[in-house]
């Protein structure tokens, strides 16, 4: 199976959920539910920028949300302060997160591993800290109010819909085109990619980029939706979410990191009635999905749809 | 200067060790040369230092009269010259074509053109029944050929191939082999090291020598091999 | 500037806190040092220790010598459990995998710090308690400085704790055993050394030790099932100033980051003291990433 085949089914099969999701208002107009959909569709964007970077390029960052949190602080900072309207400061937010993930992105360039986690989660955590100790200008742990940008929930639905299309059409684009090529050459082997000719600094660096930026413009959208940026937004924990939803989704695949993000978050708040047992069973599914199923349950729907083709 | 690749006195220490030490030499245009010598006398390191995977210490490398010393591996394989890895380089997890591909989009040729080279080479390298499975599950023949094929996706000013022929079946090196002779009767120019001998002779028309990181010998392949130096750095250096 | 006192008291608390900070850097460092991988679950270790000492000395009533050492023995068990069940495919051919070996190892143990948390959090509740007092003194004079009874009484411990440590891997043949793998895994093991059961007793060494830490530190730091997140990002910056994977590297290193925390928060930003460490991490993997007093280590 050609790489090009495999990404343009991934890419159907994604639109086909989105599609969906999109018809879902029409049968269920549930606040509570709405609300729950919306902060699914936040994390699929997360993942599936996270998944640019870790499953396609193998930079395995600790940080996406610090970077939905510096974009969330964009968002909520310039409207506090210089009274922006909200679409001009999810532009400033996504373009913040976007330039410091590139400046972070040149920087930990060479590192691999174990000292690339290490790096980027001290990032993270000191960029956590100082929102939640710079209390003259963040409030700190209090958090930053914002004006709602409208209320409906159902139009909040659409809105972190459309947002989830945008990127997920966004990383189709990229990924068919010879960026995709690139990125997973340098995933596999650097120094191979480097003897073809690929440009080492400059794609992985824009990859970091690019992925940066959509974890914050998820941020800045979520910091117009909740009303209110807290520290608690670029948590660890946050991260291990985000991680957990790409692996059980399927690491390295278009659609895993939205399935994944969908299934874990809306079971989670499905399972709250039963005794909030759901974080337990995600982390033992994070690591049986990590040890015996490392294509996530995106692979495991082609092994079972794959036709049984003889050996040649 | 008709040379295609000028090294000028290259020379790399680690640590007390110098592991390449002042050499020089000239490739031409069209040329195919065997880079021979013992264990450890400092070919690979060589050969690190002209791609560019090693920076050396001294001395200068020029390719097509252009100073190239120093550059990075990926600037040097956009200048056309490609190296081949004594342990195979490829990319596992992507499949045989486009591990083709990434080396010809990156050298810069269209997508359609691309496509119709690597499929040329898989044909010709007869690995094209596997195009469509991940290069990682190849056999360790097939992937030397995968690795191969990359460095041909845009004729290379010069190749440099480490050890193509080490471990792999002998239909495989046939195959290589006779790559390297239609390429080299093209003009496409090599330096091919290698220890195995028959093949140096049948394929080199010139050879280089080396010993504990210096040029020992530098000439026809036959007058090489049978230079006493050479003899003796083989038959473990009784000239002291 | 600072009093001689000040100066003086700062000093003695700032090596009492790297003292713990080592019980804690010490396991890790040899981890990567026989793996090659962070293990990103070492908070959850100490937290599992802080909550095993609680339990077993305020509930079942056990005197101190015993639950102390129960506390190391349920940490070592969980790290050699987790070791045979999560950490062996790192030694396999990773040829065929689907995710790399560090992703690997990343995700595993990420997960299972997830786990840990949320278990503890379900299982024992989210709230904090405290466990019972080491020692009764309240106040000790320890030189130019007064020190909690508690945190002089858990010091003395981890001394001796670390001193033990240092001969074991000195002088006894697993001891050996651990430095011959973690200069060459494979040199060792052609040299009839078993290397995985070398990983199976780090990683029951390290849960060990983190655990013994959260039980030494529980009578001043609630257990909760957050507690361990802290003292592990500690561990993390002082295995990367010590050199990845160098034992008296990351002792050292605990000292010295116990000093810089207590006299930077004095002399620099109070209320910035815990990023000192993490910015520290990061120009050391960018800048010197062989640590303190390490070489660089040859690539390939």
């Amino acid at each position: 199976m050609s790489g090009d085949i495999r990404l343009r089914r991934e890419f159907i099969a994604t639109s086909l959920l989105l599609l969906v999701l999109a018809l879902l208002p029409l049968a269920m107009r549930d606040v509570y539910w709405l609300g729950v959909l919306v902060v699914s569709a936040y994390f699929a964007i997360l993942a599936s920028s996270w998944n640019l970077l870790a499953g396609f390029t193998g930079q395995f960052s600790l940080a996406p949300a610090a970077f939905a949190m510096i974009g969330a602080y964009g968002a909520a900072l310039s409207a506090a302060y210089y009274n922006v309207p909200p679409l001009i400061g999810l532009l400033i937010g996504t373009v913040s997160a976007g330039l410091i993930g590139l400046v972070l992105g040149r920087i930990v360039m060479r590192l691999r591993g174990p000292y690339l986690a290490l790096t980027t989660l001290s990032f993270a955590e000191i960029v956590r800290l100082v929102a939640s100790n710079s209390i003259n200008i963040t409030r700190g742990d209090l958090g930053l109010p914002l004006e709602p940008w409208f209320n409906d929930r159902v139009i909040w639905f659409y809105v972190f819909l459309s947002a989830l299309t945008f990127v997920i059409c966004g990383l189709y684009l990229l990924l068919r085109s010879q960026a995709g090529l690139f990125l997973e050459a340098i995933r596999d082997d650097e120094i191979a990619a480097a003897r073809s000719g690929v440009r080492i600094v400059f794609w992985k660096t824009a990859a970091f980029a690019i992925s940066s930026a959509a974890a914050g413009f998820a941020g800045a959208l979520y910091a117009y939706f909740a009303s209110l940026v807290t520290p608690e937004l670029g948590l660890v924990q946050q991260t291990g979410l985000v991680v957990s939803m790409t692996v059980i989704g399927g690491m390295g695949s278009l659609i895993g990191p939205v399935v994944g993000a969908f299934l874990v978050y809306v079971t989670s708040e499905w399972l709250r009635d039963v005794g909030g047992w759901q974080l337990v069973i995600f982390a033992a599914l994070v690591i049986v999905f990590a040890r015996l199923f490392r294509a996530g349950l995106w692979g495991l729907v082609i092994t079972a749809l794959a036709p049984r083709r003889k050996l040649a | 200067m008709t040379s295609l690749l000028s090294v000028q006195g290259v020379t790399k220490r680690f640590g007390g060790l110098v592991a390449v030490a002042d050499v020089t030499f000239d490739i031409a245009p069209g040329e195919l040369v065997g880079l021979i010598g013992p264990n450890g006398s400092g070919k690979t390191t060589l050969l690190n230092i002209m791609s560019g995977n090693l920076s050396g210490d001294e001395g200068t490398i020029r390719l097509d009269g252009e100073p190239c010393t120093g550059l990075k591996p990926q600037r040097l394989a956009r200048r056309g010259l490609m190296r081949m890895f004594q342990l195979t380089r490829i990319f596992p997890r992507m499949n045989v074509l486009d591990n083709l591909l990434v080396s010809g989009r990156a050298l810069g040729l269209a997508a359609d053109e691309a496509k119709v080279r690597a499929n040329g080479l898989l044909e010709e390298l007869q690995i094209a029944h596997v195009r469509h499975l991940d290069a990682g599950q190849l056999s360790g023949g097939q992937m030397k050929l995968l690795e191969f094929g990359c460095c041909f996706m845009r004729t290379p000013r010069l190749a440099l191939l480490d050890e193509p022929f080490a471990a792999i079946h002998p239909t495989m090196k046939e195959i290589m082999s006779r790559f390297i002779r239609a390429r080299h009767a093209e003009g496409q120019a090599f330096v091919l090291v290698s220890h195995d001998m028959p093949v140096i002779v049948e394929l080199c028309p010139r050879s280089i020598c080396m010993n504990a990181g210096r040029v020992l010998s530098d000439g026809k392949t036959s007058d090489v091999l049978t230079a006493p130096a050479v003899i003796d750095a083989y038959l473990g250096g009784a000239a002291a | 500037m600072l009093s001689g006192a000040l100066a003086a008291d700062l000093a003695v608390n700032g090596l009492v806190t790297g003292l713990f900070y080592g019980l804690m850097a010490i396991g890790l460092a040899l981890i990567f040092g026989v793996l090659r991988i962070v293990n990103f679950a070492h908070g959850e270790f100490y937290m599992v220790g802080a909550y095993a000492y609680t339990i077993i000395a305020a509930r079942l009533g056990v005197p101190l010598f015993v639950a102390l050492p129960s506390a190391f023995l349920f940490g070592a068990a969980l790290g050699w459990v987790v070791e045979r069940t999560l950490m062996r495919p790192l030694y396999a051919n990773i040829g065929s995998w689907g995710l790399m070996r560090d992703e690997y190892a990343v995700i595993v143990t990420f997960g299972l710090s997830l786990l840990l948390v949320n278990l503890v959090d379900k299982a024992i509740g989210p709230y904090a308690f405290r466990a019972p007092a080491l020692v009764s003194a309240s106040r000790v004079v320890v030189g130019p400085a007064l020190m909690s009874g508690q945190k002089v009484a858990a010091a003395v411990v981890t001394l001796a704790a670390l001193a033990l440590i240092a001969l074991f891997l000195r002088f006894s043949y697993w001891g050996r055993a651990v430095r011959a793998v973690s200069q060459n895994r494979l040199g060792a093991s052609l040299a009839g050394i078993d290397a995985t059961a070398v990983s199976s007793l780090v990683f029951a060494l390290a849960g060990g030790l983190a655990a013994l830490a959260g039980a030494l530190l529980s009578p001043i730091i609630n257990a909760s099932p957050d507690v361990g997140a802290f003292p592990a990002i500690k561990s993390y910056v002082i295995v990367v100033l010590g050199g990845m994977g160098s034992i008296p590297g990351a002792f050292v290193a605990s000292l010295l980051l116990g000093l810089v925390e207590s006299f930077g928060a004095v002399l620099v930003s109070y209320q910035y003291r815990d990023t000192f460490g993490l910015v520290l991490l990061i120009l050391f993997l960018l800048f010197r990433p062989q640590g303190l007093f390490g070489e660089r280590g040859r690539e390939v």
